[in-house]
């Protein structure tokens, strides 16, 4: 029993961690990679999987146009709301994979100056490998230390050059992420991870922008960056409950700022400090169940909306090996 | 194993990464190239503003047998032993067709400058001002009228100034440094056209002239990329100083003419007062029963340019006489079939659609329809080789026709001051922004179409393809939800007959004989 929901977490921290990271950074900056990067400590078993969906609700009234925090009445205030579809399979005990693939809407709240239509469609398929490299008793806790590469790059031919409504950065992204994890017997625990994200290029539909200069092209540079996450941990209730404050820092290494009271664009360089809270409770009724809940909100940024979130998910966990068993039992 | 898989992903990121590098150039990418033709006789072409090309005088230059001029050639000598490799780069990138590297220059800085004031905390909106250049907001705010004029004034002074430099080059018909001395390789293809004056040197003065008025705060910017065209004039052993130099003397001749009409062309009265504007408003609800309303919020009280018809048009002497006929009424079903044409079109928006509405956009931030029009024509005079005379007077008919479009547009916006899409119809929603003024004809289909007229005159094989484009800029406006289907095909035809009078012009300038 208590296996099968630290199983589940795994799952659903990914979940989370795609709504944490990655819809914030997704929305106007281009962070598919963050999203459907898993960044926790846990290892679902080989031959087990965990299916997540959940529902993000992110909005903001306000950007930072450079370091400038502006509200914009052209585009009131913008919702984003996302669903996320995702699955995580156990490959070995110590090598799990994870693919996602977020459907994502976007709009502003009425009245609003600009009159534009919002986006929609599906934004990046999210593809990663996580490898645990050391998990072993240190002191009175333990130690666990992860790795994992990921992958994504868009589904659709949706439109990154149509800020703030774009549905995503429109760029492939390659992530390194390393993961350290010490949990105390007292189930408190402690988590930290840094991250490399290379963007690639987004395509836009006109072949001239202009970035600190003129460029005589129609692709755009979207920056690479790094991310940095610390998080604090407890389990509660028989290992059934999991909450967690997390802080999340993603800086560009390079890009211009949005200029004066114009769009943002895919090239900007963003940076945010976000702050969240998140809750996991695993039923002990139903077997494999669990739900999520969580909210983030972004404290401090540089090109990047002043965005809020709020998620729901639901999370289950089979075993596939064991299921099959089971069914040819009843026969 | 597991090592091995992971090393496996990594290595397959990282090369798909890698293969994805992008070229992003920042200008057209041509070096210097062997003109097409010389024009032997382009000083004796009709300017646009001056007399003629010998109008403007400079001194007679010294023989190149002589001691003054001996040693000239061996400054030049001197400098090009010396060089570096900064000033080999500058050399590549200047060419031996700079209007095109300087034409380049005025779409950054319209890029720069295309930003549109904001909101103050009031909710009261704060212009550029010329007398306060720094702001906020900076002036100027470089929107589609202010391009098309800073363009066509440009333009027309390089293009006096080069009818002026060939006039004096064929007079006095003195041989280009390395035609003189054979131990100078000059860095571009060799021709025969005489050196003095400096043709380079004309464009590369008359242009930073025209942009220094035009975007004051980038005075600097642009004194420094004069001085390393003229250093790259005579370190590329086309020139020696004194071709420079009276090179320079009609580069500031003829911008001064050209800044002298724009000081008084009445573009300094184009942004109107609100009681103007309220004015021009109440004057079309009388005369038709509808006006346009700027929808932001908060509301802008004035739209841009209200005035900008009034602007002293270049080949043509009343405004009014290429006005077009007056829009659909509000209640006819010219006006509804076109409301349901685009509510169609937003709910079934297809790839191509948005991606022709984004294409020709040229919004905020970019260098508008003017400026996309001039990348093509630049684009164009470098694939056909045009020497720098001929793309001078490219560059010059096609943006005064540019400009005599947009005040004829704009006299249409503000006479008729049509209500946009998003005002006539109840919650209706863009994917590209609603500009500040009326719908009544499209910008973008005016501008187009006049550019396609001189471009189609002056490279008749490419004319089937250049109307086409400029067709497909009008019904982008359609697509985007900005604009009715009648604004983009009135302004079609607005835009070609008002080019048709700046044609007549060139067609008589000489250069067709």
């Amino acid at each position: 029993m208590k296996l099968n929901k630290r199983l589940c977490f795994y799952a659903f921290k990914k979940d989370r961690v795609l709504a944490l990271y990655g819809f914030l950074a997704l929305l106007f900056l281009a962070t598919p990679l963050d999203a459907q990067t898993p960044s926790d400590a846990l290892m679902m078993p080989s031959k087990n999987i965990c299916v997540l969906f959940s529902y993000d609700m992110g909005t903001f009234d306000r950007y930072w146009e450079g370091s400038y925090l502006r509200s914009n009445e052209t585009i009131a205030t913008v919702d984003r709301n996302t669903v996320l579809p995702m699955a995580a399979i156990g490959i070995l005990d110590d090598l799990n994979f994870y693919v996602s693939l977020p459907y994502v809407k976007t709009e502003s709240s009425e009245p609003n100056g600009g009159k534009f239509a919002g986006a929609r469609g599906f934004q990046d398929i999210g593809f990663a490998l996580k490898y645990r490299a050391i998990h072993s008793d240190v002191g009175t806790g333990k130690l666990t230390a992860l790795a994992t590469a990921g992958f994504s790059t868009p589904f659709t031919n949706y439109l990154s050059d149509y800020r703030p409504y774009s549905i995503g950065a429109g760029a492939p992204e390659f992530s390194l992420r390393a993961i350290g994890q010490y949990e105390l017997s007292s189930q408190f625990y402690f988590r930290a991870s840094v991250a490399h994200l290379w963007r690639g290029y987004t395509e836009a539909e006109r072949d001239y922008y202009y970035n600190n200069g003129s460029y005589y092209t129609a692709w755009m540079d979207v920056p690479n960056a790094w991310t940095y996450e610390a998080i604090l941990g407890k389990w509660l209730f028989d290992t059934s409950l999991k909450l967690e404050l997390s802080y999340t820092d993603l800086t560009s290494t390079s890009g211009d700022d949005i200029r004066a009271y114009n769009a943002a664009q895919p090239t900007n360089k963003i940076e945010f400090d976000r702050i969240g809270f998140s809750a996991q409770y695993f039923f002990k009724s139903i077997k494999g169940l669990g739900v999520v809940a969580y909210h983030n909100r972004v404290v401090n940024g540089r090109n990047v909306p002043k965005f809020s979130n709020t998620g729901f998910g639901l999370t289950y966990q089979f075993n596939v090996i064991k299921k099959q068993t089971e069914t040819t039992d009843e026969q | 194993m597991n090592n091995k898989i992971y090393i496996l992903f990594i290595a397959f990121g990282l090369i798909l990464l890698a293969s994805c590098e992008k070229d992003t150039p920042q200008y057209i990418p041509y070096e210097g190239y062997a003109y097409s033709e010389l024009d032997e006789d382009g000083g004796n072409w009709v300017p646009v503003l001056e007399e003629s090309g010998a109008s403007i005088e400079i001194p007679a230059p010294e023989a190149t047998d002589s001691q003054a001029y001996q040693n000239e050639l061996n400054e030049v000598k001197e400098a090009m032993s010396n060089i570096t490799s900064d000033q080999k780069r500058a050399i590549r990138y200047w060419t031996n067709n700079p209007a095109v590297r300087w034409n380049e220059i005025a779409l950054e800085l319209i890029a720069k400058y295309n930003i549109i004031p904001g909101p103050n905390a009031d909710g009261t909106y704060t212009l550029p001002n010329p007398a306060n250049p720094e702001g906020p907001p900076a002036f100027p705010f470089a929107h589609p009228p202010y391009a098309c004029r800073a363009l066509a004034y440009m333009s027309v002074a390089q293009f006096d100034g080069l009818i002026s430099a060939w006039h004096h080059k064929y007079q006095y018909n003195r041989a280009a440094p390395f035609a003189v001395d054979e131990n100078i390789e000059y860095a571009y293809e060799e021709n025969d056209i005489p050196s003095y004056p400096s043709d380079g040197a004309v464009i590369a003065r008359a242009s930073k002239n025209i942009l220094t008025a035009m975007f004051p705060l980038e005075a600097e910017y642009l004194q420094q990329m004069e001085d390393e065209h003229l250093e790259s004039l005579m370190l590329s052993g086309g020139n020696v100083a004194s071709d420079i130099n009276a090179g320079t003397v009609i580069g500031d001749a003829v911008s001064e003419t050209a800044l002298t009409r724009a000081s008084n062309d009445g573009m300094k009265n184009a942004q109107t007062p609100k009681a103007v504007s309220d004015s021009i408003k109440q004057a079309a609800y009388d005369r038709f029963g509808w006006a346009w309303d700027n929808l932001e919020i908060p509301e802008r009280p004035v739209g841009l340019t209200p005035l900008f018809s009034q602007v002293t048009m270049w080949s043509i002497d009343d405004v009014e006489s290429v006005r077009p006929i007056a829009p659909p009424g509000l209640n006819s079903q010219e006006l509804l079939d076109d409301v349901e044409l685009l509510k169609d079109y937003a709910q079934n928006m297809t790839d191509e659609k948005r991606r022709i509405a984004n294409f020709w956009q040229d919004g905020l931030g970019t260098y508008t329809p003017p400026g996309h029009w001039n990348r093509i024509a630049n684009e164009l005079i470098v694939e056909k080789k045009l020497n720098p005379l001929q793309t001078t007077r490219t560059l010059a008919y096609m943006n005064m026709a540019i400009m005599d479009s947009g005040i004829s547009c704009w006299d249409a916006k503000y006479y008729y001051h049509y209500p946009r899409p998003i005002q006539l119809i109840e919650g209706f929603e863009t994917i590209a922004g609603t500009p500040n003024f009326p719908s009544y004809t499209s910008g973008h289909s005016v501008f187009s179409a006049a550019a396609s007229e001189v471009l189609a005159y002056i490279f008749p094989e490419e004319a089937e393809q250049m109307r086409a484009w400029a067709e497909e800029a009008a019904i982008s406006r359609v697509y985007g939800g900005i604009h009715w289907s009648f604004d983009a095909t009135v302004g079609t035809d607005q835009g070609r007959e008002v080019a048709q009078y700046t044609i007549d012009r060139a067609k008589a300038d000489g250069a067709d004989q």
